[in-house]
């Protein structure tokens, strides 16, 4: 008979369940956002845990100061650190770039070609031409900024920029670079290490990258990293060495803050669905005092009304919770594609079976709570009164 | 069967008391016909609200079988209200989503009376008052006294002693009006205590016997 009821008021009913999804909806593809975000950034930093990062310098509240640069001993003394699998010793300047008579300062890495490679063409990869070659003293790769942005017009392969008055010709153009390289490709020019030192006048190494075998001893060769460069140049802070572990760790805080600004959106929408849902079964309930009026009059008990409007709510809150799952389902899977996209990051939205879940129970304990607050003041009313209600 | 005993009801609208029913003393007797007749306002409704445990009286009581009903709970009036007494509302007050067949059939399933034995039933009531063509119907697809007999056939449906109608006839035409009152008199013949309030004496006329009420009072 419930289901009678519900599939006579089609409309009234297809709108409660509406409210109802709605609501359930908007928490779970948020939720599955978030943790699809989460884990996009996790997920990034992961794939790099095994780099340590060596520069010159220290981070002094929140800015970089250089306090010199590496010699080719801190190379050669890093080298010989057990657990290493490889090294990228990296000169780093800006230079004057002309192209096509517009300048600007753009910053030059240069490095062994295929340690560089290996550390940038494998994740964020070549969209024209190709990589630099050991005797490319002439050529050069340019980052997805470079090429498109700092120009009035986009650079493409075999074009010749003009840099600290030398004739360069770039061969290779990058693809444009997720998150978490975007800062270290996008902006810049890659050399050999030759044609950067002689284009920047220097053999100074700025940048050392490397990479160890076992992620789990990154930390403590870091540690022999830092103190290695310190005893070169008697200092007791001259480099630093950062592990990926350790970088997470820096950016743990804005982790915290997404997974509170999460937590925070997704009680509001708990908020927004539980009002939602709560005044569509109010409404639904309160119109049909008068029926309720009819049954108690032809003899119903008021624990029989009661039941038969929990059992009917219930089925509403069921559909409703289950549609508004695989809506919301949908819905993070368009927003992670569409943000993914927009930020350049791999971003799928991770749906936790606890969300549907938790989705589930929020729909049944809300929809029917509020379903057995209307019909329950409604089955307590006198017959007469209820039957009145029109 | 059924007596009442300084039975009054004072509504309350805002500050001011309305006496619905004044000190009404009724005795009706097992099997008996009886039309309760006077104009609209003197409290006629009332009274058999009262006397049809929709409705709780102000002070006062009213005895059915010798048991006050003001002393039953909740429950109790339900039964009473599902196992002895069945009523006919002027308005006919089907539930419209449900059809002919199922209306009738809702007071046995809140007697928890099985689903096909109470549609059977359901179904033979439905051709006693002549619908007997009409049982799958919508409560809309059916005309004013069509409601009316299906409304009545709800109210046998679990075979009460007592049938009470209030204005059973005050939506429907004198001729269908006059047929559902030949139906409550044969009701009556079987054995059942029929009361009808009304404001039609032509109505009141088909009753054993005639109570006039005015200003919440029965007269003598």
């Amino acid at each position: 008979m419930a289901y009678r009821s519900i599939r006579e008021r089609r409309t009234r009913s297809i709108l409660t369940v509406l409210g109802i999804a709605v609501g359930i909806a908007a928490i779970v593809s948020l939720m599955s956002v978030g943790y699809g975000m989460e884990e996009a950034i996790t997920g990034e930093l992961t794939g790099m845990a095994d780099m340590i990062s060596v520069v010159p310098g220290k981070i002094t509240g929140t800015t970089y100061v250089e306090l010199g640069s590496f010699t080719d001993r801190d190379v050669k003394d890093v080298q010989r650190i057990a657990g290493i699998k490889d090294i990228t010793a990296m000169t780093y300047d800006a230079a004057e770039v002309e192209y096509r008579n517009k300048r600007a300062p753009i910053f030059i890495l240069g490095g062994d070609t295929k340690e560089l490679g290996s550390f940038y063409v494998d994740p964020v990869g070549i969209k024209e031409g190709r990589w630099l070659r050991e005797n490319d003293f002439k050529g050069c790769v340019i980052g997805d900024l470079v090429a498109n942005d700092f120009f009035d017009e986009v650079i493409h392969v075999n074009d010749k920029l003009i840099i600290n008055g030398e004739k360069f010709v770039v061969v290779g153009v990058f693809e444009k670079a997720s998150t978490m390289y975007a800062a270290d490709v996008d902006p810049h020019i890659f050399f050999t290490l030759r044609a950067s030192q002689e284009v920047l006048q220097t053999d100074e190494v700025k940048y050392i990258m490397v990479r160890v075998y076992d992620i789990d001893e990154a930390e403590e060769i870091a540690e022999e990293i830092k103190e290695a460069i310190n005893d070169n140049h008697g200092l007791d802070d001259f480099a630093m060495a950062m592990t990926m572990g350790s970088m997470i760790e820096q950016i743990g805080d804005v982790f915290n803050i997404i997974r509170g600004v999460l937590v925070g959106i997704a009680a509001i929408a708990l908020v927004v669905a539980s009002i939602g849902i709560m005044n569509t079964m109010l409404m639904s309930v309160m119109e049909r005092t008068h029926e309720i009026g009819v049954m108690k009059a032809i003899g119903a008990k008021s624990s029989d009304v009661l039941s038969l409007f929990l059992l009917e709510s219930s089925m509403v809150s069921l559909v409703g919770g289950v549609v508004g799952c695989v809506v919301g389902v949908i819905v993070a899977k368009v927003i992670s594609f569409g943000a993914g996209a927009a930020l350049g990051i791999e971003m799928t939205a991770v749906v936790k079976p606890e969300v549907l879940l938790g989705g589930m129970a929020v729909a049944m304990v809300v929809g029917v709570l509020s379903g057995f607050y209307p019909a329950r003041k409604a089955s307590r009313m006198s017959p007469v009164e209820a039957v009145r209600y029109e | 069967m059924i007596h009442t005993e300084h039975l009054t009801k004072i509504y309350r609208m805002g500050d001011a008391e309305v006496h619905a029913l004044r000190d009404v003393n009724l005795e009706i007797k097992e099997g008996e016909f009886i039309a309760i007749i006077g104009s609209s306002g003197s409290g006629k409704s009332t009274l058999l609200n009262m006397i049809g445990c929709l409705d709780t009286p102000t002070s006062g009581s009213v005895f059915i079988d010798n048991v006050d009903t003001a002393s039953l709970n909740e429950n109790e009036l339900a039964e009473i209200r599902r196992e002895k007494i069945g009523f006919i509302f002027q308005q006919f007050n089907l539930v419209h989503t449900l059809n002919a067949v199922e209306n009738v059939a809702l007071p046995m399933f809140f007697s928890g009376v099985k689903r096909e034995r109470r549609l059977r039933r359901a179904g033979e009531l439905l051709v006693n008052v002549g619908l007997g063509d009409r049982i799958y119907h919508k409560p809309s697809e059916l005309s004013g006294g069509q409601q009316q007999r299906v409304a009545i056939a709800r109210a046998l449906s679990n075979d009460p002693e007592i049938v009470i109608g209030d204005e059973p006839t005050g939506n429907v035409d004198t001729e269908t009006g006059n047929t559902i009152m030949d139906i409550l008199e044969s009701l009556n013949k079987e054995g059942r205590t029929v009361i009808v309030v009304t404001h039609d004496p032509e109505i009141a006329a088909h009753a054993g016997r005639t109570k006039s009420m005015r200003d919440g009072m029965v007269l003598d």
